[in-house]
C-alpha cells in the first residue's frame, strides 16, 4: 500500500510539475501577426520564405502572415489597427502613415533603428522615408515608386526616331510627331483615371520655376502654385498633348490600359514607376524598350516625390521586440534586394546600387541618375498632412477629365484647384 | 426559445445598422480622432452641399443606374425564363452556361467589361466596325454620354441569371390545369402570359424586384472596375460616393451619412412598392 501511495504521489508530483511547467513553456512561444498591404502572388511568396528562415533561426517565434487582396488591404488594415486587433507587423505606405500616427498607434522605432548596423547602407532618402510624419522614424521603408520616362525603342526607331526627349517640351513634340490617328499610333500613354495628379502635375508643375519641396501646391514664396502665372499655360500644353497625341479614350486610360497601350507599341512614350518593369520585362522583353530619366519642365527641373511602403509596429503590439527581429531581417541588403526584383519597385539600401548589377545597370540606371542629381531632380512631397488631402485625387481627377472635355477651360480648373487647397 | 434567436439577430443585423444611424451624426474622421463627438446633421449637409460633387446630378445617376440595371434585367431574366421553362435537349447545359455570370465576382465583371468596351483595344468596337456599323471608335467609357450606359449593360449581363433562376422555380411550380383551362377558353398565349403566368408569378416578382433593387443600389463593384464613377462623375452613384467618402477620404462620419440616405430610400420604395403591389395582388 506504501508503495502504491508512494508511486501515485509520485506520479501526481511529475503531473504537477508538468503542469506548472506548460504556461512557461507556452509564455515563451511567441506568434506574431503580419498585414501585408501590398500583395501580390510573387510578393506574399517572398514574405513567406522570408518568415521560414526566420522561424527556422527563432524557434520560438511563429509568424501569421495576412495577405487580404490588394484593393481591400487598405480599408482591411484601417480597420483591424483602429479596433486594435492583434497585428505586430504592418505594411503602411507613405499616403496613409499620417492618420495612424496622429492617432497614436504606431511605435516609435528611433532608438531600435539607431542600434541597428544595416541601417548605416541606407540610402539619405530612406531616413527620409521613415521619418516621413513628424521627422520621427515609425516605418521601416521597403521600396521606392518614383518615375521615369519609358520608351519603345522599336516602335519609336520605325518611327524615325532617334533621340530622347530631355525635356517637357521635346517629349510633347515628340509625341504630337509620331502620332497618326489612322494608323492608330499616338505618342503618349496618358493617364486618365486613377490617382492621375500623380502624373499630369509633375509635367505641369516641371515649368515653375520655386515650387516647396514641402508642399508641391505650394511655391517657396507660399503661394499656390495654380496662381502662378506658368501654371495655366502649362496646364494648357497639357491639353493640347492630350487632344493631339493621346486617344479619346485615354480619359479613361488606368495603369492596366496605359501599360497596355505601351507594351502593343500604341503609345510608345509612357510616364511610370519602377514596377512597371517586370511587368513590360515578361510583356514584350527587355530588348524593346529603355528608362530614361524624367524630362525635365522650363525651370529646368523636375519635380517628383517618392511612394514608398515600410514595415511598422503597432503600438498596442505585445510582441514588439520579436517584431522587430522579424522587420531587422527582412529589411537587410539582401531580402530588401530581393523583395524589389520580385516586385520591381527601387530597393533602400545604398549598397544595392554599386554591387547589384540588376540595379546598377540597365533600365535601372534612369532612376539612379534622378535619385543622384538634385539640382534637376527635386523630390517634393504631396500635402499628406493637409485633412483636404485624402479628397484631392477624386476632385482632380474629376475636374481633369471635365477641362479635357472641354466642359470647363484651364483658367476655372485652376481656379477650382486653388479653391479647394485654399 | 426564441431569446438566442433573436438576440443573434439583433448583434448581427440591427447593432450595425444602429451604430452606423449613429455614426452618421458623428464627426469621426479617421485621420482626427481626437474629436469624435456628436456633429448634428453637419455630416449631411457636407454630402448634400458639397461643391466639388454634385449631389443631385449623384441622385439623378443613382436612379438612372437603378431603373435602367433592374427593368433590362428584370424583362430579359424573365424571358429567359419562359424560354427555359420548356423542355429541350440540352436545357440544363444551357441554362447552367447562362447562368453562369451570377457567379462571377462584381469587381471582375466590371475589369473585363471595361475592356470589352474600351474605345482603343475593345472588342465591342472592333466587331462594330467590321460589321459596318462604325467608322470610328466610340469611347463607351470616356465619353459621358455612353458612360452610364456601358455600366448599365455590364450589370444588366450579370444580373439577367438571378432573374432566370428565379423565375423559372416560380413559373415551374404554375400548375398545367389552369393553361389547359385558358385554352380551351380560347385564350391565347399573350392573353396566357398576362391572366395565367404573371399573376402566378406576381409574389416572386415582386420581392424579387424588391430585393433586386437594393442590391443594385448598393453595388459598386462593376462602375469601380470599369470607370471609377467618371469620366466628370458620370457614373458616380451613391454606393460609389459612400465609399470614396469612407475608404478614400477616411471620413467614416460623412460615409455613414450617404449610407442613411441610401437606407431611408430604400426604406421609402420597400413601402410604397409592397404597398402598391399587396393591394394591386388583391385586385388579382
Amino acid at each position: 500500500m506504501k508503495r502504491v501511495c508512494a508511486v501515485v504521489s509520485f506520479v501526481i508530483l511529475v503531473m504537477g510539475c508538468l503542469a506548472l511547467a506548460q504556461p512557461c513553456a507556452a509564455a515563451e512561444a511567441v506568434k506574431l501577426n503580419l498585414l501585408e498591404r501590398y500583395t501580390s502572388p510573387e510578393r506574399t511568396a517572398f514574405i513567406k520564405d522570408v518568415v521560414k528562415t526566420f522561424e527556422a533561426a527563432h524557434p520560438n517565434i511563429t509568424i501569421n502572415v495576412i495577405s487580404p487582396p490588394f484593393d481591400q488591404a487598405e480599408a482591411k488594415l484601417n480597420m483591424m489597427i483602429n479596433a486594435k486587433e492583434p497585428l505586430d507587423i504592418v505594411e503602411i505606405s507613405n499616403l496613409t502613415i499620417k492618420q495612424f500616427v496622429n492617432n497614436g498607434l504606431l511605435e516609435n522605432l528611433e532608438s531600435r533603428i539607431a542600434s541597428w548596423p544595416d541601417a548605416k547602407s541606407w540610402l539619405p532618402l530612406t531616413f527620409s522615408a521613415a521619418r516621413f510624419v513628424d521627422n520621427t522614424a515609425y516605418l521601416m521603408p521597403e521600396f521606392y515608386f518614383i518615375k521615369a520616362l519609358f520608351m519603345r525603342t522599336d516602335v519609336l526607331k520605325k518611327l524615325g526616331v532617334d533621340t530622347v526627349p530631355t525635356t517637357m517640351q521635346q517629349l510633347y513634340d515628340l509625341s504630337k510627331k509620331i502620332t497618326k490617328p489612322a494608323a492608330n499610333q499616338y505618342g503618349f500613354a496618358f493617364r486618365g483615371k486613377g490617382n492621375p495628379y500623380r502624373t499630369s502635375d509633375y509635367m505641369i508643375l516641371a515649368d515653375l520655376p520655386n515650387v516647396d519641396p514641402k508642399n508641391v501646391y505650394r511655391t517657396t514664396d507660399g503661394k499656390l502654385v495654380f496662381e502662378h502665372s506658368q501654371f495655366v499655360k502649362s496646364l494648357k500644353a497639357y491639353i493640347e498633348l492630350f487632344k493631339t497625341a493621346v486617344p479619346p479614350d485615354g480619359i479613361n486610360w488606368g495603369f492596366s490600359e496605359q501599360v497596355n497601350a505601351f507594351a502593343s507599341g500604341v503609345a510608345p512614350l509612357l510616364i511610370q514607376d519602377p514596377d512597371t518593369v517586370a511587368l513590360v520585362d515578361r510583356q514584350i522583353g527587355r530588348d524593346k524598350y529603355t528608362v530614361v530619366p524624367m524630362p525635365l519642365g522650363i525651370s529646368g527641373k523636375t519635380y517628383l516625390d517618392y511612394g514608398f511602403g515600410g514595415l511598422a509596429i503597432p503600438s498596442y503590439s505585445t510582441n514588439k521586440d520579436a517584431a522587430w527581429e522579424f522587420m531587422k531581417l527582412f529589411s537587410a541588403p539582401k531580402q530588401n534586394a530581393e523583395l524589389c526584383k520580385k516586385y520591381g519597385p527601387l530597393p533602400t539600401h545604398a549598397v544595392t546600387y554599386k554591387e547589384d548589377p540588376y540595379f546598377s545597370t540597365g533600365v535601372y540606371k534612369a532612376w539612379a541618375v534622378e535619385m543622384n542629381t538634385p539640382d534637376k531632380y527635386t523630390f517634393v512631397r504631396f500635402p499628406t498632412d493637409s485633412p483636404v488631402f485624402p479628397g484631392w485625387a477624386q476632385v482632380q481627377q474629376q475636374s481633369m477629365q471635365a477641362t479635357l472635355l472641354g466642359q470647363i477651360t484651364a483658367e476655372e480648373a485652376a481656379a477650382k484647384w486653388a479653391g479647394y487647397w485654399k | 426559445m426564441l431569446m438566442p434567436a433573436l438576440l443573434l439577430l439583433a448583434l448581427r443585423i440591427y447593432l450595425p445598422v444602429v451604430q452606423s444611424i449613429a455614426l452618421a451624426f458623428r464627426q469621426y474622421n479617421l485621420l482626427n480622432l481626437s474629436n469624435t463627438g456628436f456633429n448634428g446633421l453637419a455630416n449631411f449637409r457636407a454630402v448634400i452641399l458639397d461643391p466639388n460633387a454634385d449631389f443631385l446630378r449623384i441622385l439623378l445617376n443613382t436612379f438612372v443606374w437603378v431603373a435602367g440595371s433592374l427593368i433590362l434585367q428584370f424583362v430579359l431574366g424573365f424571358t429567359l425564363a419562359l424560354l427555359l421553362c420548356k423542355p429541350f435537349p440540352g436545357r440544363g447545359l444551357y441554362a447552367s452556361c447562362v447562368f453562369y455570370p451570377w457567379a462571377v465576382s462584381g469587381f471582375a465583371i466590371g475589369l473585363v467589361w471595361s475592356w470589352l468596351f474600351n474605345g482603343q483595344f475593345g472588342l465591342v468596337n472592333d466587331v462594330l466596325m467590321r460589321l459596318g456599323f462604325l467608322a470610328h471608335p466610340i469611347g463607351f467609357l470616356s465619353n459621358p454620354r455612353f458612360a452610364m450606359m456601358s455600366v448599365i449593360v455590364a450589370n444588366v449581363w450579370y444580373g439577367i441569371p438571378f432573374f432566370g433562376i428565379m423565375l423559372l422555380a416560380a413559373l415551374q411550380s404554375v400548375p398545367r390545369e389552369l393553361y389547359e383551362s385558358a385554352e380551351v377558353e380560347g385564350a391565347g398565349k399573350i392573353r396566357q402570359l398576362f391572366s395565367v403566368t404573371i399573376p402566378c408569378v406576381l409574389p416572386v416578382i415582386v420581392s424579387t424586384t424588391l430585393l433586386r433593387m437594393m442590391w443594385i443600389m448598393n453595388f459598386p463593384d462593376i462602375i469601380y472596375g470599369m470607370t471609377d464613377g467618371g469620366p466628370v462623375n458620370s457614373t458616380t452613384t451613391l454606393a460609389i460616393q459612400m465609399i470614396n467618402r469612407t475608404y478614400l477620404e477616411f471620413n467614416y462620419g460623412q460615409g455613414a451619412a450617404i449610407g442613411v440616405i441610401i437606407m431611408a430610400i430604400q426604406f421609402t420604395y420597400a413601402f410604397i412598392y409592397l404597398s402598391v403591389s399587396s393591394r394591386s395582388e388583391i385586385e388579382l
